[in-house]
């Protein structure tokens, strides 16, 4: 199996595809392009902590999305009742949603590790189901949103103008996949995470702490995507429900890509991001544009399971 | 012994057809939703007995409701009939489907069917012409003029139906097909078993329940809607039901859907939005302590102390 290499072949086709709307988009729908990009970077930094967990410890979590439901409502009770920035609350979050992501793997996750798919897809749905009712019976499902001046900056070139906030997804796609490959690539603890997710025996037989691996990357995941709630929340309303549709978003990145390609969901989520954008530019064709995307997912992996046939 | 578990099942098919005398209305409400629950929970557990878990059974019963509804408005076709029709029309979705999506296996197979439920939903909240779109369509009047007692029989019709498939799925080769590609389907393929015929064959069956609970349902609220009627607890409550109870048995899902379905209508008055907070509870409890459920850990028990 080729967890984390080099960039695969298909890496290299899906970025022509990429660039190639790219440019025609430029051309005809400059905001689209923008918007796209910006809308691409927020799947992606949601969808590469999803893929750091399936990679290495082989775990789809299907509360993926509501972690960072629950990162935003940290944000925004932090700024309530502190008043700090929910950017700054980026740092905070990270270390709290470090502390959860040690609870949950201690007190849950820990026990499915052997079970059949079936039972932790079952568990982490169930998992999922529970956060957001207690999100809904905590904080009711009143979507809710902090009056920021600064999210709302925008730029103009000649007669077109967008939005310069949203930038900020794509810094923080930058920096969480630049730092994850680096810390998967130049540090001995990422190193070891790389072998226990090619193989749990023979990292163990070398001397690797499974499981101590498994407890840092999952925290480390977690922690990642409830401080993307944070960035998250600034833009966005948020209600208990928020995060349920970016866990298949996720998913379907990851799938999109192949397992343990982080590079690949950059530029999947960029071809997901334009054509969504895209379709939700035309008036009265909105409705149709989530569709886009689920038919993409479907799409997307029966073609992938074709190519493993034929192979 | 074995007369006097039939003379139970018996006993027992007796007090359910004669439950309208002796309760009220509000009690075969109450039941009807449990009986529709029941057929959902016995479906998806047919399908895992195959390995394969499918987490669109709302985008189903959806389907089934909507060509009950619409056919029954538009083309005048008879209520009961058009349940019937809503549950073809499930299957025949379904066999279209599955000749593609069932060369998936385990999570793969699990996302798309997610995915597909939420495709059907989008669809018909687009056609706004044909189905009504966002605000749903309402039919003239519920079915039987909202006679509980006609109601309620019909429902448990659709609930014994499913009984009975899934009993007779256990009793036939088929049970032996199905397990053995649950356990090795590599070994299943050796000996002599077509993997994809019976996979194909048990998801149609299986959907056709689900569309024939689901046009029950249309026709028993007279309304049909999106969010209504493809909504996420017909693929969530009926799989916490078939856990609890304990998953690749017919008893088990039918306890779990009896046990959740009073305990939701308990919990309802209780905490009016917090009762599907249980059911995730309920969910992730049962895989970590026993993952058998009820009837499994129950029937385990039993064993131990028959050889012991």
């Amino acid at each position: 199996m080729n967890v984390f290499g080099k960039l695969k072949q298909s890496n290299y086709q899906i970025a022509i595809i990429s660039v190639i709307l790219a440019i025609i988009l430029a051309a005809w729908k400059p905001h689209v392009l923008v918007e796209g990009i910006q809308r691409a970077c927020l799947y992606a930094v949601i969808a590469l902590p999803m893929a750091l967990i399936l990679g290495i410890v082989g775990i789809i979590n299907l509360a993926h999305g509501d972690f960072m439901m629950l990162g935003a409502y940290f944000a925004y009770f932090l700024n309530v009742y502190t008043g700090m920035d929910p950017l700054v609350a980026i740092f905070p979050a990270l270390l709290a949603f470090f502390l959860i992501g040690i609870a949950t793997y201690r007190a849950i996750i820990k026990y499915v590790l052997g079970a059949p798919e079936l039972n932790q897809l079952l568990l982490t749905f169930g998992l999922a189901m529970v956060m957001e009712q207690l999100a809904n019976l905590l904080w009711t499902s009143r979507p809710i949103k902090l009056p920021l001046k600064y999210v709302s900056a925008s730029a103009t070139f000649g007669s077109f103008t967008f939005g310069t906030f949203e930038f900020v997804y794509i810094g923080a796609a930058i920096i969480v996949l630049t730092g994850l490959l680096l810390f998967l690539k130049r540090t001995s603890t990422g190193q070891a995470a790389l072998a226990v997710g090619q193989n749990p025996r023979g990292a163990k037989l070398v001397g690797i702490h499974v499981d101590r691996t498994y407890l840092l990357i999952f925290s480390l995941s977690i922690a990642l995507v409830g401080a993307i709630g944070a960035i998250f929340m600034t833009r966005h309303s948020i209600f208990p429900l928020v995060g349920a549709p970016f866990t298949m978003k996720s998913f379907c990145l990851i799938a999109m890509a192949g397992i343990g390609n982080l590079t690949g969901i950059l530029w999947c989520s960029l071809i997901l991001g334009l054509a969504e954008n895209f379709v939700l530019s035309f008036r009265g064709y909105a409705g149709w544009a989530d569709l886009l995307f689920f038919a993409l997912i479907v799409l997307v992996i029966m073609i992938r399971s074709r190519q493993r046939q034929v192979k | 012994m074995r007369n006097l578990r039939y003379l139970l099942y018996i006993a027992i098919l007796i007090v359910l057809l004669t439950l309208p005398i002796y309760t009220g209305v509000y009690l075969l409400n109450v039941m009807d939703m449990i009986l529709i629950y029941l057929a959902l929970a016995l479906s998806w557990d047919m399908l895992v007995r195959s390995g394969q878990i499918s987490f669109g059974m709302a985008g189903l019963f959806g389907v089934g409701g909507y060509a009950a509804a619409l056919l029954h408005l538009n083309a005048g076709v008879n209520p009961i009939f058009s349940i019937v029709l809503g549950g073809l029309a499930a299957g025949v979705l379904a066999w279209l489907i599955g000749m593609a999506v069932l060369q998936l296996r385990g999570m793969y197979f699990a996302i798309v069917t997610l995915a597909l439920a939420e495709i059907f939903r989008l669809i018909v909240r687009n056609l706004p012409d044909l189905t009504g779109g966002p605000e749903g369509t309402v039919l003239p009047s519920s079915i039987f003029a909202g006679n509980s007692t006609k109601t309620y029989w019909l429902v448990l019709t659709v609930a014994a139906v499913s009984v009975m498939a899934s009993e007779i799925f256990r009793r036939t080769r088929i049970h032996f097909a199905l397990t053995s590609i649950r356990n090795d389907e590599i070994v299943a393929k050796s000996s002599g078993i077509d993997v994809f015929k019976y996979l194909v064959f048990i998801f149609v069956i299986t959907s056709a329940i689900q569309g024939i609970a689901g046009g029950a349902y249309a026709h028993i609220y007279g309304f049909v809607s999106p969010e209504g009627s493809f909504s996420v607890d017909f693929t969530l409550l009926p799989i916490a039901m078939a856990l609890l109870g304990g998953m690749h048995s017919t008893w088990g899902p039918v306890v779990g859907a009896l046990l959740l379905g009073v305990a939701s209508e308990f919990l309802k008055l209780k905490i009016p939005y917090g009762h599907l907070l249980v059911y995730g509870l309920i969910i992730v409890i049962t895989i970590l302590f026993f993952p058998q459920g009820i009837v499994g850990t129950i029937g385990q028990k039993l064993k131990k102390t028959h050889t012991a």
